[in-house]
């Protein structure tokens, strides 16, 4: 199929409404970081795209009471930069910051990452370690999803007259932490061989209240590490235990990935990968706990 | 666990063609209209700042400002050869051509001011910023513009030509003096090598590199920089990953060189020892800053971790298995 025209969507109401015409045959473009590779890779072959790269309506990043909410063609440099992207949400500044490359954050949206749902994506871990959730619009109607569910759940992956128009998240509590590390093969411009992110809480008896992790290129798409936090909540991080949760996580990513070229590296790497986001955490916590007693 | 390491390396680089090869370079120099300066050789400019260097050494020659020189190398229809821009050699090699011309061109225009100015000889004139006058009788003077105008039909022009002096090794001992002249380098780095996850970053470098004379400090640091950054790529990063004869990593998201993050600042060195058969003492670099930088870091990670690579580039994956293999 030959792409025939290309729509600048206005706003969400048209944007939908095209789709609702074209479905399958269009795609959405916000930055164009990936799509652009893949339509001359031809990969992909749309008749239509649907430009929302100048929609202001999904383009903001705000506070609404507990909650974030981020609009779903918000750039990482818009992330990165905002205000109320730091502090405990370090963890998901981080992650946009080591997107790609200056250029490549000033043009690649968030929602973009999602909905391409690259298994490397380095926003998503953070996400889904926030328990975020996304809304799909369509002429239709409107829903809201888990991100976490989005790669696993046929049911909840987006339909193709859908666009998602934001992600939102409940801010974590003061004292929990958001964390993220990421093994690239060089310090810019590269994919993720492998990322982690946790969101994690230590109480004043030193022992993980709250911990959750989500990994990144560990599977077949972002996805929460549920042995490994189950196995340290309530737990003091000493070296030990997280090496112990490490070997866990090594273990069910390497049932995951079993047979790829890839494993005997990624089985090493992903104990330092994991200690450092772990670390990142634990530390901040116990000096957070030290000033305020 | 990350670990720090030091290492040096160090490498002498033969300039040219070298085993007795015919290595010629010519240039053509002549009088253009305005009195401008017109250089015209075969060398190659791609990047490296040959034009500059060049231009350079022409003004120089005859005491002019480079931005009175019109430097062409793009049309092979209008200059002579110059051999290849290859083997480092164009800043010693065409430099001597342009040199050699400039000199005689000078006697050229010395000639045509003594017969403009009904002049008994040449002695006794100076030639300086464009213009040619007799000491003692400043007033006796012709500009290199005046010249154009008389020479207008007839332009003064001299080509000169430079032949490397090299000596076919003996091809049964394979002994000899294949090159002349050679540079020499040396390098230091400081690594850190991360255990588990088998990233090596480089923290620090310096790089010393002899030039014989520096003839543009600012593009000598320019390859410096240039060579760690490819040196750097070559060591860490640079993996073709052949499988049956075909390349797997064809593409540059798959084959990683070195970005500008993580490139670092070199301490760069420039050591001026003049070589006697180079034009102001100047040697070529191109090459030779690449050559210590490999040796260095592998002697910074070896250091650092106590194993010896024997395959470059030290990917992470590569290095963890050697790191799993010793232990």
């Amino acid at each position: 199929m030959e792409l025939q025209e290309v729509y600048k969507g206005e706003n969400v109401n048209e944007i939908i409404r095209v789709l609702s015409i074209y479905k399958n045959e269009a795609k959405i473009i916000a930055g164009g970081t990936d799509i652009i590779i893949d339509l001359r890779n031809e990969k992909i072959s749309p008749k239509v795209l649907i430009d929302i790269s100048n929609t202001r309506e999904l383009s903001y990043i705000k506070e609404e009471g507990e909650f974030i909410e981020i609009g779903g063609a918000t750039t990482f440099t818009q992330l990165i930069e905002n205000p109320l992207i730091q502090e405990n949400l370090q963890g998901l500044k981080k992650a946009c910051s080591l997107v790609g490359s200056p250029q490549i954050r000033n043009k690649g949206t968030i929602g973009g990452n999602i909905a391409n749902g690259s298994s490397a994506a380095d926003s998503i871990p953070p996400l889904i370690c926030l328990n975020s959730t996304i809304t799909l619009v369509s002429t239709r109607g409107k829903r809201e999803v888990y991100l976490e569910d989005l790669y696993t759940d046929m049911n909840k992956t987006i339909r193709e007259d859908e666009l998602l128009t934001n992600i939102r998240f409940k801010k974590p509590k003061p004292e929990q932490i958001l964390t993220f590390s990421k093994l690239g093969l060089r310090k810019a411009l590269a994919i993720s061989r492998m990322s982690i992110s946790t969101l994690l809480e230590i109480n004043k008896k030193g022992v993980f209240k709250a911990i959750k992790i989500a990994s990144g290129s560990l599977g077949k798409y972002p996805m929460r590490e549920l042995e490994v936090e189950e196995f340290l909540l309530e737990k003091s991080p000493d070296e030990k235990t997280i090496y112990k949760a490490a070997k866990i996580l090594q273990e069910s990513m390497g049932k995951r990935l079993k047979g790829r070229s890839t494993l005997p590296y990624k089985r090493e790497a992903v104990i330092g990968v994991f200690r450092e986001a772990v670390e990142e955490g634990v530390n901040w916590s116990c000096e957070r706990n030290k000033i305020k007693g | 666990m990350k670990k720090k390491g030091v290492g040096i390396g160090i490498s002498f680089y033969g300039i040219g063609y070298g085993n007795g090869f015919p290595d010629v370079s010519k240039a053509v120099v002549r009088l253009l209209d305005g009195g401008k300066i017109g250089i015209y050789t075969g060398a190659t400019e791609v990047g490296q700042g040959s034009k500059t260097v060049l231009s350079q050494i022409g003004a120089e020659t005859l005491k002019i400002d480079s931005k009175d020189i019109l430097f062409i190398c793009e049309d092979t229809s209008l200059m002579p050869d110059s051999g290849t821009t290859a083997a480092s050699r164009q800043t010693y090699n065409t430099g001597n051509a342009i040199k050699t011309a400039c000199e005689k061109f000078r006697e050229e225009l010395l000639d045509a001011a003594q017969r403009e100015l009904g002049l008994n000889s040449v002695s006794g004139l100076t030639m300086e910023k464009g213009e040619i006058y007799l000491n003692f009788f400043p007033h006796k003077r012709i500009s290199f513009k005046e010249l154009s105008k008389t020479y207008k039909d007839n332009p003064i022009e001299v080509e000169g030509i430079f032949t490397a002096q090299t000596v076919e090794m003996d091809s049964e001992t394979g002994q000899g003096a294949p090159y002349w002249p050679y540079t020499f380098n040396a390098c230091g780095v400081e690594v850190e090598v991360d255990t588990l996850t088998g990233k090596v970053e480089i923290l620090k470098a310096v790089f010393a590199q002899d030039t014989g004379r520096a003839i543009n400090p600012k593009l000598v640091e320019g390859q410096m920089d240039g060579g760690f950054a490819m040196a750097l790529g070559y060591a860490l990063f640079e993996d073709l990953e052949i499988d049956k004869g075909r390349i797997k990593n064809n593409k540059f998201s798959k084959y990683l060189i070195p970005t500008a993050m993580d490139m670092i600042d070199v301490k760069n060195i420039i050591i001026e020892d003049p070589e006697n058969t180079a034009p102001y003492g100047a040697k070529g670099i191109g090459e030779s800053v690449t050559i210590p930088i490999t040796p260095a870091i592998l002697n910074a990670i070896y250091d650092a971790v106590g194993v010896r690579i024997t395959e470059i580039p030290v990917t992470p994956s590569r290095l963890l298995k050697v790191l799993a293999d010793k232990a």
